[in-house]
């Protein structure tokens, strides 16, 4: 292609871009607005999911034994199963002191003579290779001779999924609706444009311009408007995301946020190209409809 | 250059507006194609650069046929074509210079090219001094001066223009008709669609007469038009 054609092309698209004015700013609020919202959702929707993968990996299987099991038997039962990948003993002792330390009493440092009031029973934390069977050896385990009960961090790990579930699929709901939204303003946009220079779409038409000729211009005026709806969302997202991320590290340690500048880097470059295809899609889709009764 | 073989065009709304039309115009020549208005002018410039196709029948321009053209070719069809109208379809925020040089833009002309053909292309019209006017600052004459040297930057061999005269007073009329034919002197095959009776027996050229869409009279040698 020649400079000058460039040149013609990438003039008339900002041109009109500009002459636009406020119909142009409310296409590019709108579109920072539904991305803002939609990448709201896929960082949340992410995060529950990384979460509750984290939660299924350190699931652990507490079989609790009874007062006189056969320690050795149930040890031996427990590794039986092929879908256990680890078996550690804790005996009772040791299973006060980490409940205590977890709620964060020293009580034991003080008096030691607690130990003696001490109820949990001694115990196997069993670990299945894959998570997803966790239920399956519990079930299991727990028809073992000497085994009182079998418990597993069940709740937990199934509501995080159920949340990260729910998230995912308000997330494609609100994402169809929002980007048909984005697609109605963008090709509105256009539109105005065609309109403003339909004598001008006219004159080329009957100078032999061809047709992807006539589209650059509002398809380069669409991908403008897009690139600043993305830009404008993905520098109100990131930042936002990473003061999240700092509040949530001080002051909820149990909570794991993903935090990796290449990815929110990557992230952020998604968005601002979500916007962009949404900015072509827009103008192509008013296109399509006037140039075909042209 | 331009032949219609029995043609027929029916609008979708049911209007007849040609039948049944043969017609050949040679290359280099120059014709009026007359009639009041409704009887089938518009529509024959029309079939010509591809803004219509025919319902029955064969229109060959420079060798192929329209309606058989697929539409991503009509573009390379219409440079072959310079169209000039009543109401000349100037740019109104774009310069004497810029219209014209548009036509050279849009079909991805080089800048050397453009600012090669534009100014001969003014000069022809004798508006070279005007090439930074606006449109809105000249006569209606030199507005259709315009839109001709637009017509004619591209070098086409077919010049077609409807009603060119329609906006103009008998002197700039007279003048816009003298310059259509001494372009068509130099290698272009000219067709104006006109109903100035006045213009077309002052011109002695040839005469193609339509009346409700079909050709009444195809005179060679400077026929003259009598119907009001």
């Amino acid at each position: 292609m020649r400079l000058n054609t460039i040149e013609f092309l990438l003039h008339e698209g900002w041109e009109a871009a500009v002459r636009n004015g406020l119909v142009t700013l409310a296409a590019i609020s709108n579109i920072a607005v539904a991305l803002l919202i939609l990448g709201g959702l896929v960082l949340a929707g992410v995060n529950l999911e990384h979460m509750a993968a984290l939660q299924t990996q350190k699931a652990v299987i507490i079989v609790e034994l009874a007062n006189d099991a056969d320690k050795n038997a149930v040890e031996q039962a427990l590794w039986d199963d092929p879908r256990v990948e680890d078996v550690r003993f804790v005996d009772k002792e040791q299973a006060f002191k980490q409940m205590m330390a977890k709620l964060g009493l020293d009580v034991l440092e003080k008096d030691p003579d607690l130990l003696g009031v001490n109820v949990l029973p001694d115990s196997f934390h069993v670990k299945p290779s894959d998570p997803q069977d966790i239920e399956a050896v519990a079930q299991e385990s727990e028809a073992i001779e000497g085994v009182a009960m079998a418990r597993w961090a069940k709740q937990v790990t199934d509501k995080l999924l159920t949340l990260a579930r729910g998230i995912r699929i308000s997330g494609i709901v609100m994402g169809i609706v929002l980007g048909m939204a984005m697609l109605m303003i963008v090709s509105t946009t256009i539109r105005l444009t065609i309109y403003a220079r339909r004598q001008e779409i006219r004159i080329m038409q009957l100078v032999g311009a061809t047709g992807w000729f006539i589209r650059v211009p509002f398809v380069i005026e669409g991908v403008l408007d897009g690139l600043a709806g993305g830009a404008l969302a993905a520098a109100l997202l990131l930042p936002m995301y990473s003061y999240c991320e700092q509040y949530v590290a001080q002051n909820l340690q149990f909570v794991d946020l993903i935090y990796s500048t290449q990815a929110l880097v990557l992230f952020g470059l998604a968005v601002v190209l979500c916007g962009v295809l949404f900015g072509a899609a827009g103008s192509l889709m008013s296109l399509h409809r006037y140039l075909r009764r042209a | 250059m331009i032949h219609l073989q029995s043609v027929s065009m029916v609008y979708p709304d049911g209007t007849q507006a040609l039948s049944g039309v043969d017609l050949h115009i040679e290359r280099g020549e120059f014709a009026f194609g007359t009639g009041h208005s409704g009887s089938g002018k518009s529509t024959l410039l029309g079939l010509i650069y591809r803004d219509i196709v025919p319902t029955a029948g064969k229109v060959i321009v420079d060798g192929q046929d329209v309606a058989k053209l697929p539409p991503q070719r009509v573009p390379y069809l219409r440079r072959k074509v310079g169209i000039v109208f009543q109401d000349f379809r100037l740019l109104p925020q774009k310069t004497v210079w810029e219209n014209v040089g548009f036509a050279l833009d849009v079909v991805g002309a080089s800048r050397r090219e453009k600012y090669r053909k534009v100014p001969i292309s003014l000069e022809l019209v004798g508006l070279a001094d005007k090439a930074e006017a606006f449109p809105h600052q000249l006569s209606a004459g030199e507005q259709q001066r315009v839109s001709i040297a637009r017509a004619l930057v591209k070098g086409p061999p077919i010049l077609l223009a409807d009603e060119p005269t329609g906006n103009l007073d008998p002197v700039a009329s007279w003048d816009i008709i003298q310059l259509l034919r001494s372009i068509c002197g130099q290698n272009t095959t000219v067709v104006v669609a006109t109903h100035d009776r006045e213009i077309v027996n002052r011109s002695k050229c040839r005469v193609i007469e339509l009346v409700q869409g079909v050709i009444v009279r195809d005179d060679k040698q400077g026929g003259r038009y009598d119907a009001p």
